[in-house]
């Protein structure tokens, strides 16, 4: 008896120990490191992934649609420049169209739309990366990342969100009339680094859009997001479902070519 | 409909209905849609040459499937299929054709194939081609059918070569012209009366002989240079409108042979995308422009824009210009009194478009505008999304023009107005 107390006060005090330092290190962390480090988790796992995604957009009135496409990304740097191949399956009227970008943080995305039906590569504009992703209510920022450098970032504390402790940094943009928001608020896991939930305030301050994270797994040992939502006050609600992700398939860079605009890669879209 | 389009249409079913059980189980498609449509286009211009009052009335099932074989499996082999069941009320015929029936497959990692009936696009312009001879459907374009139908399928062979550093294209393919003006649903300018005509018979067009000699060629050598994507183009076929004259007597075109050469560049500029494209067409039955009846070798350019302007909303603009050569010999053959045209031809296009209630309802329009020939082409059109599958649109084909012989200007009278609903499965 007494040496299984002595066993599980040696592994308390060792994982104190553990827990301590972690806290430590993180709490020398400033809120730009955080916020960093939080871009990495949430977009960067991995040095390439796939997943499946589904997005459920409910309008105001209660009515559903469905966006089913599979997103295909590699990383060039970890938090720099990224690929993304995104082929749409659903709903039918776009089943086979392919949205690709070059994303570069800081600087202005390279992004390709091809047309199946007309055989079509097209070059699209890409300045406001404030709109609408497919029709849902996640912007094209919230699907491929927000600049870390547009904002400064203040942490305002640490905070429980249901289990989680969680850092939260209100994030001010640095150029204003660039964005439909005033700040944003968001949570980040303090063990994981995840954001876990955001709230974006409009001009006026009040409460605009919320953000959140209701499912997250590990897989091959990277903290995934498996569903979360977006709902904009009185606009209705976005609800996107991850599925088959899988992490380091070692894509190559001719993925993101107009090659595979033009013929998918079938292999990694099933 | 009509007793014979009712049996076609019945065998067609008929024939479906019984080779369904009969394909084998790993024939079935991996993937399958399609859609059912109805739609039409109501004239309402002044025209009166033509037989309707309507350009077309007519009720279109596609469907599509995807079958990816097990044996070619490491060659990301494909098979698709693209075919439509037409009930075509202007016709009083049932039409069923294939779109697209292809196989594609990857060779060494390096050299991409396609072989079968397939659509094919390339270049830089917003409706407007230049580099691109493969064939086109105008008529469909200016009833108001889906921007789909603007493209002809091509019965071809594309080889595609891949390397880290440039692409080549080549592409083989049986000559198949443009459906261009010809009185079929719209009224159009004929050469030889000087009249606004409105029926298809009068004129007849000699197309080249299906001879193995007669295969055309197409070529693309690119690359990109940072964000910019660059393109070098040539071909070798015929014009894919008849713009040679085979006897004027009995009204007869040809299709004469045409070698073009080209390029292209297409990149971020002034936070958007610009275009330049410029093309030598070189007409090979008439080099130095003697022959008054048939066209004169050309240069054209493009330069285009498009940008964001925020909130869903794109503006396009383009600029383009046809130079006619050996523009002196053309003009000493032109016949006294007969419509001449300018040595320099262009054209100002505009688009604007905007999507609204969560990009489920889009409009916009795009209006060509020839300043030259002072005529106009002006196309609005907006579609609603009733939910993921029904989709409704409507729009509408306008044509003005100060002359009858010019590109838009032949065409007014023809302005209509098109609705459609298509549930996509």
């Amino acid at each position: 008896m007494k040496k299984i107390f002595k066993l599980i006060f040696v592994v308390f005090i060792f994982t104190f120990f553990i827990f301590t330092t972690k806290s430590a290190e993180a709490a020398g962390l400033t809120a730009g490191e955080i916020v960093d480090k939080a871009n990495l988790a949430y977009y960067y796992g991995g040095s390439d992934g796939r997943a499946e995604m589904k997005m459920t957009i409910t309008d105001s009135r209660g009515r559903e649609r469905i966006r089913e496409m599979v997103m295909l990304r590699k990383d060039l740097t970890d938090g720099g420049e990224q690929k993304f191949y995104v082929f749409f399956k659903n709903p039918p009227d776009v089943n086979g169209m392919v949205f690709m970008v070059l994303k570069r943080p800081g600087g202005t995305d390279d992004r390709w739309l091809y047309i199946p039906a007309v055989d079509l590569v097209k070059r699209v504009a890409s300045k406001d990366k404030r709109s609408s992703f497919a029709g849902s209510h996640f912007t094209y920022e919230d699907v491929s990342g927000r600049d870390t450098s547009a904002d400064t970032h203040e942490l305002l504390g640490l905070e429980k969100l249901g289990v989680r402790d969680v850092y939260l940094i209100k994030n001010t943009p640095k150029n204003p009339d660039l964005v439909e928001f005033s700040f944003f608020k968001v949570w980040i896991d303090k063990e994981n680094f995840l954001p876990l939930k955001g709230e974006y305030f409009d001009k006026k301050g009040n409460l605009q859009k919320t953000v959140t994270v209701d499912e997250v797994e590990v897989i091959d040992g990277i903290a995934s997001v498996l569903k979360g939502k977006v709902a904009e006050v009185g606009r209705g609600s976005t609800v996107v479902e991850f599925k088959n992700i899988r992490y380091n398939l070692g894509f190559k860079d001719k993925i993101f070519t107009e090659r595979s605009l033009r013929k998918p890669p079938r292999k990694w879209l099933k | 409909m009509t007793k014979k389009s009712k049996k076609l249409f019945l065998s067609i079913l008929i024939c479906i209905f019984f080779t369904l059980p009969l394909t084998p189980k790993n024939l079935v498609a991996n993937e399958l849609g399609g859609f059912f449509e109805g739609a039409g286009a109501f004239k309402f211009g002044n025209e009166k040459a033509v037989k309707n009052n309507y350009n077309f009335l007519e009720t279109r099932f596609q469907l599509k499937a995807n079958y990816f074989p097990e044996f070619l499996e490491d060659n990301e082999g494909e098979l698709f299929f693209k075919g439509e069941v037409l009930g075509d009320g202007y016709d009083e015929r049932v039409y069923a054709y294939i779109r697209e029936s292809n196989i594609s497959m990857v060779i060494y990692d390096l050299i991409d194939l396609k072989m079968g009936r397939q659509i094919l696009t390339w270049g830089t312009g917003d409706l407007l081609f230049i580099n691109d001879q493969f064939p086109k459907d105008y008529i469909s374009f200016f009833i108001g059918r889906g921007t789909e139908y603007l493209k002809v399928p091509s019965d071809a062979l594309k080889i595609s070569y891949w390397s880290k550093y440039f692409a080549i294209d080549l592409v083989g393919t049986l000559f198949e012209p443009n459906k261009s003006l010809n009185g079929e649903r719209l009224s159009f300018y004929n050469p030889f009366t000087g009249e606004i005509e409105g029926s298809s018979m009068s004129l007849n067009y000699e197309r080249p002989s299906s001879n193995p000699k007669n295969i055309e060629s197409s070529l693309r050598l690119s690359r990109t240079f940072g964000s910019v994507e660059g393109a070098l183009y040539f071909f070798s076929g015929f014009y894919k409108d008849p713009v040679g004259v085979l006897n004027p007597i009995s009204m007869s075109l040809f299709y004469p042979r045409m070698n073009s050469y080209g390029f292209s560049l297409r990149g971020p500029f002034l936070g958007g995308i610009a275009n330049f494209e410029a093309g030598f067409l070189e007409s090979r039955d008439d080099i130095n422009g003697e022959n008054p009846l048939i066209t004169n070798s050309e240069v054209r350019y493009l330069i285009g824009i498009e940008e964001d302007l925020g909130g869903d909303t794109k503006l396009g603009l383009q600029f383009y210009v046809e130079q006619m050569l050996s523009y002196g010999k053309y003009e000493n053959g032109v016949p006294l009194g007969a419509e001449k045209r300018d040595e320099f031809r262009s054209l100002l296009t505009l688009r604007l478009s905007k999507f609204f209630l969560a990009q489920t309802l889009h409009a916009g329009f795009i209006l060509f505008y020839g300043l030259n020939e002072d005529d106009l082409y002006f196309r609005p059109r907006v579609s609603y999304n009733f939910t993921d599958n029904f989709k409704l649109s409507l729009g509408a084909n306008i044509f003005d023009g100060a002359n009858d012989h010019t590109n838009f200007g032949q065409l007014q009278g023809n302005n209509n107005l098109f609705l459609g609903a298509r549930y996509s499965f």
